[in-house]
């Protein structure tokens, strides 16, 4: 078991783009760590060097007490779980487990056991036999995880290792990985793009941007104080509702007012944001968790100021709870964030985000009680619960009063359009 | 010109016509293009093998009768002279001698260019290293540029080296490697995904255990295709055995069967019975792996 | 490029040249030295009992001198102009027939590709029998069939270089197999879709499978004009032992080198012979590569590199 340290790495490939920015990690011992960020963010190339398989350009990476810069990946004590598997196609469960043991010269008998041993722990003792094209997805997984494991390495790498799995098997292998990895108590680093996936798994979440690093923090960290505009609007699904609006001062509370609509903020709020003070009269990015938005029928002794009308434009039931998208008379903030995180989810989506942005409409979403009677049409009052907003200074992106030592705040761009 | 026309359509798929009545046409029509397609491949079939039919009519006739008919016999009738073919192996002209001889050759030459090719082809399809497109381009200029134009400075190099009149200069170039097989190596082992080496890598695997671990074993089908080859282009060459080779014992078969034809008085039937005897080698091998070679050929992927 | 070459790219590019090493040295003493010397040769005459001696651009004027040169080009561009277009015809023909889904049809592949596994000596000593003017298989049959006066095929000046081109493709198989591996990889999508369009047969020719094939149909431009060149077994044996046949008739140009190398013993002259071979070759090759871009239709990028 090691912690995985590294410190000031940077990559820049041969054609001159830089995929990672001066980064320091810490991975504590025995923690799981997921990587998580949109495509081209570096997450994958960061696995690599601390894999060894990618050379840093500068910086150090050292596992343990031992700086790895110079280590080549067979004598680095790790393992490693690929996207695609990487299963040799032409040998058996068995000798794909056994290569790396029979490489480091283990008697027979004790690589027989080691892999008897972890076949057990995946239930692969069947498989043993079989050549990987007759296994089924889940199973090439677990033969990959087995490969892993059957190492007793100090680290697990692991690249996307559920995204060719389907929804339901993705699940299931999510819950087998973090049970295998919590017995095990060894050191990971997990990447993901999905966001969903980080959560659930990590001791500690890493959101990155091209290159850079947004925050670290624990899942519930991330969730309740993003620092920045970018992991505010990557965390959380469906994703936070985000607009400009402008802070008032009256009467000596505080208003943030966007199309049309004013909410009172609360005091805790205003506590724990004193920047917030400075930005009366001046605009800012409002955030508003789905789940945050309540249909206010189902609130009873609502206070007026954390109502505003919507007239719902789709209503999707989800069965435990409803989605209701309403338009809000506002353009939408389009910033490079908001443009990166768009085009993320898919090219509809950025498209949409531009012609919201043309129309100068936002369209909202607010994940309501099931027994909401809001129909499509019909104008309804929504509840917010205040107490939960998110300010965000438009200028930088960050989060407004919010963790002042939060790690290499870069502008997260200037606002477009 | 004028662009007026109607499209050009079939006459028999107008579509006025009766479903039923045209759906007779349709197998009418499918029926007898299949028995014209199947009319050309038995005509194919008979210029193949008539030819072959009649080689071995007159391998098999003994040295009394004519071997040119009035009417050429394309099948053998009442002669049956096997004898013929011992004749030429051993007693009348020493074409076992000369099959052993080739076969030196092309098990060697198959022994080098699967050891080198698929080691430099390695090279290139999987490792980065710097010069590696230059050295492609080399590599296609090499297999471009007709090696016979640098037979007459090879040939006095071999002969200053004292190689004249063995097998070495025949051999000895596999071991460095043919362009065209490392090429068709490096097309097919591109193929392999990059994830295995990775994998390989971080299990603990040097290069070279990759390379003959995880690479190799991946690659049998292109390693045969290339064996396959370099056994029927040394089994078959003229020019390299003609050029090298002085001494009579130490012919190979298409030089040996060149020599007969150039002596005028060498029986018919004797020569065609050699010419059977030094073609059965290949014959035999192809009809072993044809499904293979085209299949390898087509998963080598000819793409330019 | 990094600042600084890592291990790992170190290690991999030590490992790179320490592969390639057999093939360097291999390109090294068999391509660059004799590419060398071979230059210098063709500038010199050279009998290799007496050392080289200078004679500047002698070979090469003695060579527009020379009647049997310019009747080997003659030769070798006659075959050319003959052979390359019709097998490229019939090796498509053969391997869209072969193509076709029906029964037996790997019979009948396994019988059409025979020849081309042939070696050309055999195939030739096969039809000096069958091309015999007076008394072979092929003037029988076509006098059988009324021809009163068959060509006298390799006994006749102007017959012998069509001899060659007809023994040729008789073992059009070789090609064929190429194409069928092009036609083999064309998705079977792209014949369904077309049929869907309402595309006859022909038209699925004109817009599946030839687009699709072009890049073969490169390959076998490429490899058959400078087979082209390099005509050399069957033209030994049909004519004897590479004497040019009746009135030099098969003097392709590389009988001619031989000759002059192994027979005359001009190594100097030879070599010049060698080289207007390496520049012609390079000349169809940039020609080829420079106009394929107009008519050779990729797929994808074949070069993904990381």
């Amino acid at each position: 078991m090691a912690e995985i340290t590294l410190r000031r790495v940077t990559k820049v490939f041969a054609d001159r783009t830089e995929a990672v920015h001066s980064l320091d990690l810490d991975v504590p011992d025995g923690k799981l760590l997921v990587l998580v960020g949109p495509s081209g963010c570096g997450k994958t190339t960061i696995l690599r060097m601390i894999a060894g398989l990618e050379d840093l350009t500068e910086g150090t990476i050292s596992i343990g007490s031992r700086v790895v810069n110079e280590v080549p990946p067979g004598d680095r004590d790790i393992a490693m779980v690929f996207q695609n598997y990487a299963l040799y196609p032409h040998m058996t469960v068995y000798q794909n487990m056994a290569l790396s043991l029979k490489i480091r010269k283990l008697s027979k008998d004790e690589m027989k056991l080691r892999v008897q041993e972890t076949a057990e722990i995946l239930h692969l003792q069947e498989l043993l036999h079989k050549r990987p094209r007759e296994l089924s997805g889940g199973q090439r997984q677990r033969v990959a995880m087995g490969r892993a494991i059957v190492r007793e390495p100090q680290a697990f790498l692991m690249d996307e290792p559920l995204s060719n799995l389907d929804a339901k098997l993705r699940v299931q292998m999510r819950a087998e990985i973090l049970r295998i990895q919590q017995d095990l108590k060894v050191t990971t680093v997990y990447v993901t793009h999905d966001q969903t996936e980080a959560m659930t798994l990590g001791d500690l979440v890493v959101v990155l941007r091209k290159g850079e690093l947004q925050q670290v923090g624990s899942p519930e960290e991330l969730y309740e104080r993003p620092a920045n505009l970018f992991v505010g609007g990557f965390i959380g699904s469906p994703a936070m509702n985000l607009v400009e609006a402008t802070v008032t001062a009256e009467d000596g509370a505080r208003f943030v007012a966007f199309a049309g609509h004013r909410l009172r903020v609360p005091v805790e709020v205003l506590d724990a944001r004193r920047e917030l003070a400075g930005f009366d009269g001046r605009t800012v990015i409002l955030g508003i968790r789905p789940e945050d938005i309540e249909d206010a029928a189902l609130v009873p002794r609502a206070d007026p100021g954390s109502r505003f009308p919507a007239v719902v434009a789709l209503r999707e039931g989800m069965g435990s709870d409803v989605f209701l998208h309403f338009q809000v008379e506002a353009p939408p903030v389009v910033t490079d964030d908001t443009r990166e995180l768009a085009s993320d989810v898919g090219d509809k989506a950025l498209e949409e985000l531009r012609e919201q942005a043309s129309e100068r409409r936002a369209m909202f979403i607010a994940r309501v009680g099931p027994e909401t009677r809001a129909a499509v049409g019909a104008p309804t009052e929504m509840h917010v619960d205040t107490r939960k907003l998110y300010f965000f200074d438009p200028a930088t992106g960050r989060s407004i009063g919010e963790a002042p030592e939060a790690p290499s705040m870069h502008a997260a761009g200037a606002m477009a359009d | 010109m004028k662009t007026t026309l109607e499209p050009p359509r079939a006459a028999d798929t107008k579509p006025e016509e009766v479903p039923r009545r045209s759906a007779v046409r349709y197998r009418v029509r499918r029926f007898s293009h299949k028995a014209l397609m199947y009319a050309i491949l038995l005509g194919l079939t008979a210029i193949i093998m008539l030819p072959l039919s009649w080689a071995f009519t007159a391998a098999l006739k003994p040295d009394i009768e004519p071997v040119f008919t009035p009417t050429p016999e394309w099948f053998p009738s009442e002669f049956w002279q096997w004898d013929n073919f011992r004749r030429v192996l051993t007693e009348a002209m020493p074409f076992l001698r000369y099959m052993i001889n080739t076969m030196i050759i092309v098990i060697a030459s198959i022994l080098g260019v699967l050891l080198s090719c698929s080691i430099v082809g390695f090279a290139f399809a999987r490792l980065r290293f710097r010069g590696s497109k230059v050295l492609f381009y080399v590599l296609i200029v090499t297999m471009l540029i007709p090696w016979q134009a640098l037979m007459v400075p090879q040939f006095l190099l071999f002969v200053k080296i004292g190689w004249y009149g063995t097998y070495l200069p025949l051999i000895v170039p596999s071991f460095t490697g043919v362009a065209f097989f490392i090429f068709l190596i490096r097309q097919y082992m591109r193929t392999i995904p990059r994830d295995l080496d990775d994998a390989a890598r971080v299990d603990g695997l040097n290069t070279w255990q990759i390379f003959l671990r995880i690479i190799l074993p991946l690659s049998t089908p292109v390693l045969t295709v290339c064996a396959v080859f370099t056994f029927l282009w040394r089994w078959n060459d003229l020019l390299g055995p003609l050029i090298y080779l002085d001494d009579d014992s130490k012919f190979t078969v298409a030089l040996g069967l060149a020599n007969l034809v150039t002596l005028a008085d060498t029986p018919w039937n004797l020569t065609m019975a050699a010419n059977l005897v030094t073609v059965i080698p290949t014959v035999i091998l192809y009809f072993f792996v044809q499904k293979k070679l085209i299949g390898g050929i087509a998963s080598v992927g000819l793409k330019g | 490029m990094a600042k600084r070459r890592g291990l790992m790219a170190r290690r991999e590019e030590r490992a790179a040249y320490l592969f390639l090493s057999p093939w360097l040295i291999g390109l090294m003493l068999f391509w660059l030295v004799p590419i060398v010397a071979s230059l210098l040769l063709s500038f010199s005459e050279y009998n290799i009992i007496t050392p080289p001696e200078w004679v500047g651009l002698e070979n090469y004027r003695d060579m527009i001198a020379d009647r049997t040169f310019w009747l080997s080009i003659r030769v070798t561009l006659k075959y050319l102009i003959l052979s390359v277009p019709l097998y490229i015809v019939c090796g498509l023909l053969l391997s869209l027939l072969l193509n076709l889904v029906m029964r037996g049809i790997n019979l009948f592949r396994t019988i059409l590709f025979l020849p081309s596994v042939l070696s050309g000596v055999a195939v030739a000593v096969l039809w000096v029998a069958l091309l015999n003017p007076d008394v072979g298989a092929v003037n029988e049959f076509l006098r059988a069939i009324g021809i009163e006066d068959p060509p006298r095929w390799l006994d006749s000046p102007t017959w012998a270089v069509p001899s060659v081109v007809l023994v040729g493709l008789w073992g059009i198989g070789g090609g064929a197999i190429i194409y069928l591996a092009g036609l083999q990889n064309i998705p079977a999508q792209l014949y369904e879709a077309s049929l869907l369009d309402g595309a006859g047969p022909l038209q699925r020719f004109r817009y599946v499978t030839l687009p699709m094939i072009t890049p073969t149909l490169l390959f076998v431009l490429l490899t058959s004009l400078i087979e082209a060149f390099q005509v050399f077994d069957i033209a030994f044996v049909l004519s004897r032992g590479g004497q040019g046949g009746l009135g030099d008739s098969l003097q392709f140009y590389l009988i001619n080198l031989w000759n002059e190398a192994f027979v005359n013993g001009q190594y100097g002259y030879a070599s010049a012979l060698a080289w207007v071979l390496v520049l012609a070759a390079a000349a169809v090759i940039l020609v080829i590569f420079r106009t394929s871009g107009r008519w050779v239709y990729y797929e994808y990028d074949p070069e993904r590199e990381r």
